[in-house]
């Protein structure tokens, strides 16, 4: 079949070109080290790698999230356990006071010292962040959560906190609310408070109490009347008679799944009364303590009563911020294991990305030496052929 | 003797001529469309002689070139094809360029701003957090409106492309046609063929391949008639029609291709296939106003989720969120051959039904109907177009005003325009709108262990600011009530289930017990540390909003990367295949047309020995008369 000689020249050179471009081609993968340039190389691959890299973008940013909410974290832990101390060192005062041999201004120092203390609670509890943030305020953490005005300490904060995301499904809370931590908590023993009647004119006092049995108590007030020394009667709030009984100094009086212990003598017509529980602060409960140490007009049955019962609301208190204290640390755990999941997974994304859109040195450097060996061939055999004619024979 | 003479001399001269042919198809070796001609050598008609019919010599019948119709029509189609594709994978390529990067692209500066927005949630009231979000908001919106902004310069150079070619065409057409009259009169004059003026005719068709698909038919009087695409005169004999470009119909900027035929301009943008012209078409059609369109859908998206969710949710000052991007409106363009005063207000109304479709509303026999544009669907649509009742399709609500004429229609371009009036509507950081319009808190004396989620506003429209109460009648049961006491819900309690009420929603969690309140109650300004408005607006940006519920924002932008480069591969890889049958069907034709300088070569040789030859019996017929002269005067 004859072949014209413009078209055996233009194959051969469109044939080297071929080999040039692909050259060419492999020589710029080499270079930029990518062969994922453009979507159109491979455009579902192209579509993954978008699609990993922002997840791994996206994973660095909850990592970065983590460290945030770990900091917050450690600064609640922090007042928490100054709280803790604070309320402790009031217990401590509180047990001393206790003491029917102390004087009224013994009394009165350590009041003081229990108001020291308050400032101390309150202080913590109006913690700050690096940013001026208050920790304990919830969402309304610009203004300072807890307010004093007289005696009274209020909250202003809000009563929700924030939830940040520290992995791909998983959120964390940054923070308590005050609310929740130094304020709502069950006044007396949680279930219900004991008073002495004001106008007892025995020296008996009352103990806080306690619930024996759950299913049997019924919320309601009831009156403890002594008829004599030695015999009493506990009505509910309609007169009903649920207990009676003979008096032994430190005996336990039970009614309803209830029981209380009168210690000392009381007097014909002394009552005491046991009241649903309300809701306290840290901070009412240590007012409460200051006034009743200050006190120059109560009965030493009343004073021990009262510090009996506050002591019951600290011990309340203190069980709280311990149960905060290990949720705070549960979410630091769980922060520190989101963050090491995700040292895996970026891990795992980057190899991902790498073996999509990186080129594979080796078989990329194969590949352009076996290219090179077919483009010299082709130009070789080219230059041994192109000049081959019948006219160089003809003289 | 005489016979001897007549036959070596018409042997010269057919020699001569011959060694002629074969030193101008040397000459011509390289000569593009140059088509290899051969000296027909025919015998000269024999002579009546007592011993039989003597041949008196050799004559040049004709001299024809190598040429084969099915050949150049092969070279042509395939030259078309190539073409085409060629122009379509160069112009696919530029977006898919445009496009391509995963290290800074759509999905990379969408992963940003939700990056910002998850440091932002981190600390809601740091100045700092919402500067750097707004900023994020302008590097997202000057990417979107620069990859708009190079598609629309990519259109404009396009449109410009699509004139030029035209005029090529033209020029084409009429060297076609002047060398039709030109062949017709000297075959007509000669009886032969003009073999020269054939071949520039046939290069002229080849270039005019390049352009626009080609096809011809030959008359006898040897003039070609060209048609292009579907089969549209563009040469008639020795009169050609005048290719010119048109405004569209709905949009003057857009270029449509018009052919000069009986008087008048009949519009054949449709029927234009192959060549450059028609991948020109092809990649407006197939890429750029797709990609245009489906860039417009993201820019909606993205500036409907936000700024809905603005709405939402209160910012640093306690206003309500405002929106927080701006977005250009819906496109309508009415046709150039309307006769009627309508006109149209169009909306979006649904971004899950929006598509990146464009649309054509048409009055016909009274009624309006509306169709895709791209596919001639025919769309339902409901309402009757009244401001009080619009018509609604497709994500868009539409208001007719004023009197149409019969046949008169619009195009609705819903996202085409919507990335170029993309911009950040937000100045100052106190504006982003971080917490929900309203804070919740469980009561101080619940005895359950029931949770309340933070609360959010679902219906920015519906939501009354009020202190709202739920109460738990029973461990089961609940109920809402406003400040007033009026009932606004109630309900059986479902752990983790939603309670709407009023345009908020909020979730409650665990076992709360009869008698347990939860209130719910409007964010004031103290409340800026609140970032249940940032979270909201992740989940929207990140859930499937798009494309009825299957579709989320990131995930349209990588559609349309996977979009653009598959068609950027499919035409490249179609061009290549294309382009080896092109350089196939051009070897076959070159080798059948082409000179061959061997062949040249032996053929020149041969003719020379003949020649000789020929020279020598000359001679020889000489010497044979002067030996009859000199016997004769001898004797």
């Amino acid at each position: 079949m004859p072949i014209s000689t413009v078209s055996f020249q233009a194959n051969a050179l469109a044939e080297m070109e071929a080999l040039d471009s692909a050259l060419s081609q492999t020589q710029s993968e080499l270079s930029t080290g990518l062969k994922l340039q453009n979507a159109s190389d491979n455009p579902v691959a192209m579509v993954e790698v978008n699609q990993l890299n922002a997840a791994l973008s996206g994973s660095q940013q909850q990592v970065t999230n983590g460290n945030a909410v770990t900091s917050a974290l450690q600064l609640e832990q922090n007042s928490l356990t100054n709280a803790t101390n604070a309320l402790q060192s009031a217990r401590d005062l509180a047990v001393e006071g206790n003491n029917t041999d102390l004087t009224l201004s013994d009394r009165q120092a350590l009041a003081a010292q229990l108001q020291q203390l308050q400032q101390t609670l309150l202080s913590a509890a109006n913690s700050q962040d690096a940013n001026g943030d208050y920790l304990f305020g919830g969402t309304a953490n610009t203004a300072p959560p807890f307010v004093q005005t007289g005696s009274s300490v209020s909250y202003q904060g809000s009563g929700q906190v924030n939830q940040v995301q520290i992995g791909p499904d998983q959120s964390v809370s940054v923070g308590d609310t005050g609310s929740s931590v130094f304020m709502n908590l069950a006044a007396g023993n949680g279930t219900f408070t004991t008073s002495v009647g004001s106008g007892n004119t025995g020296n008996a006092s009352i103990d806080p109490g306690s619930v024996t049995d759950p299913a049997a108590w019924v919320p309601d007030v009831y009156t403890l009347t002594f008829s004599s020394a030695t015999q009493y009667q506990v009505t509910n709030s309609a007169g009903t008679v649920v207990g009676a009984g003979s008096y032994t100094s430190g005996n336990a009086i039970s009614f309803n799944g209830a029981q209380v212990t009168v210690s000392g003598t009381p007097a014909a017509g002394d009552t005491f009364t046991i009241a649903p529980a309300g809701k306290a602060s840290v901070f009412s409960t240590l007012s409460g303590l200051i006034t009743t140490l200050n006190s120059s007009t109560l009965s030493n049955a009343q004073i021990t009563t009262q510090i009996g019962g506050a002591i019951g609301q600290i011990d309340t208190a203190l069980n709280n911020l311990d149960n905060v204290q290990a949720a705070v640390g549960g979410r630091l755990n769980a922060v520190t294991a989101a963050g090491s999941s995700a040292q895996t997974s970026q891990t795992n994304l980057q190899t991902s990305i790498s073996q999509l859109s990186n080129v594979d040195y080796a078989q990329a450097v194969t590949q352009l030496s076996s290219q090179e060996l077919a483009l010299q061939a082709a130009q070789e055999s080219y230059a041994s052929i192109a000049h081959l004619s019948l006219f160089n024979y003809l003289s | 003797m005489a016979d001897l003479l007549n036959t070596s001399v018409s042997g010269l001269l057919a020699f001569q001529q011959a060694l002629d042919v074969t030193s101008n198809n040397i000459a011509n070796s390289a000569t593009p469309g140059y088509s290899v001609e051969t000296a027909n050598l025919v015998p000269e008609p024999g002579q009546a002689t007592a011993a039989g019919y003597v041949g008196s010599g050799v004559e040049v019948d004709g001299i024809t070139r190598a040429y084969d119709e099915l050949l150049a029509q092969q070279v042509r189609s395939s030259q078309a094809s190539y073409s085409s594709l060629n122009t379509l994978a160069t112009q696919a390529s530029q977006v898919d360029n445009l496009l391509s990067s995963s290290s800074s692209g759509l999905t990379s500066s969408l992963q940003s701003f939700v990056n910002a927005l998850q440091t932002l949630s981190s600390s809601p009231d740091s100045s700092g957090a919402r500067q750097a979000l707004l900023s994020e908001a302008q590097a997202l919106t000057q990417q979107l409106t620069g990859y708009d902004g190079q598609i629309t310069q990519y259109g404009g150079q396009l449109e410009q492309q699509i004139g030029t070619d035209v005029t090529q065409i033209n020029s084409l057409a009429g060297g076609i046609a002047s060398l039709n009259t030109q062949i017709a009169n000297d075959l007509a004059g000669s009886g032969n063929a003009p073999n020269q003026l054939m071949d520039q005719r046939d290069t002229l068709l080849d270039q005019l391949s390049q352009y626009v698909s080609v096809s011809t038919a030959t008359q006898p009087n040897g003039m070609l008639d060209v048609y292009i695409g579907s089969g549209q005169a563009l040469v008639t004999g020795g009169t050609p029609q005048q290719l010119s470009t048109i405004p569209s119909l709905y949009n003057a900027s857009v270029l449509d291709i018009g052919l000069a035929s009986g008087g008048g301009t009949a519009d054949v943008t449709s029927e234009i296939s192959g060549g450059d012209l028609g991948g020109l078409l092809s990649a407006r059609s197939q890429v750029l106003d797709p990609a245009q369109n489906a860039l417009g859908q993201i820019s909606v998206a993205l500036a409907t989720i936000v700024n809905q969710q603005q709405a939402s949710g209160m910012d640093a000052t306690g206003a309500a969120g405002q929106p927080m991007f701006n977005v250009g409106g819906v496109q309508t363009l009415g046709a150039s051959t309307n006769t009627g005063s309508a006109t149209l207000a169009v909306t979006r109304t649904d971004i899950s039904a929006l598509t990146s479709d464009d649309y054509t509303l048409r009055y016909q026999g009274g009624a309006w109907t509306l169709e895709d544009a791209t596919t001639g669907q025919s769309i339902a649509m409901t309402g009757n177009g009244t401001s009080a009742n619009p018509f609604q399709a497709a994500g868009l609500s539409i208001v007719v005003s004023g009197t149409p004429g019969a046949g008169d229609s619009f195009l609705l371009q819903p996202t085409a325009t919507a990335t170029a009036g993309l911009s950040v509507a937000l100045t100052n950081p106190s504006q982003i709108a971080a917490a929900s319009l309203a804070q919740t808190a469980a009561g101080a004396d619940n005895t359950g262990n029931g949770t309340i989620s933070a609360a959010t506003i679902t219906n920015p429209s519906s939501w009354v600011p009020d202190t709202y109460t739920l109460a738990f009648t029973s461990a089961s049961q609940y109920q809402v009530t406003n400040s007033g006491g009026a009932l606004v819900a109630s309900g059986i309690y479902s752990a983790g289930q939603p309670i709407t009420f009023n345009g908020a929603a909020v979730t409650v969690s665990g076992a709360p017990a009869a008698g347990d309140t939860f209130t719910v109650t409007p964010s004031t300004a103290a409340d800026a540390g609140d970032n249940t408005n940032v979270v909201a607006l992740m989940n929207a940006l990140g859930a499937n909003t798009l494309n009825g519920g299957t579709t989320s924002l990131s995930g349209a932008a990588n559609d349309l990367v996977a979009q653009i480069g598959t068609v950027t591969q499919q035409a490249q890889s179609s061009a290549t295949a294309e382009q080896s049958v092109n350089q196939d069907a051009a070897t076959a034709r070159s080798n059948l047309s082409g000179v061959n300088l061997d062949q040249q070569a032996a053929q020149m040789l041969q003719f020379e020995q003949a020649y000789q030859a020929m020279a020598q019996m000359i001679q020889t017929s000489s010497q044979t008369f002067n030996s009859l002269i000199t016997a004769i005067t001898d004797g």
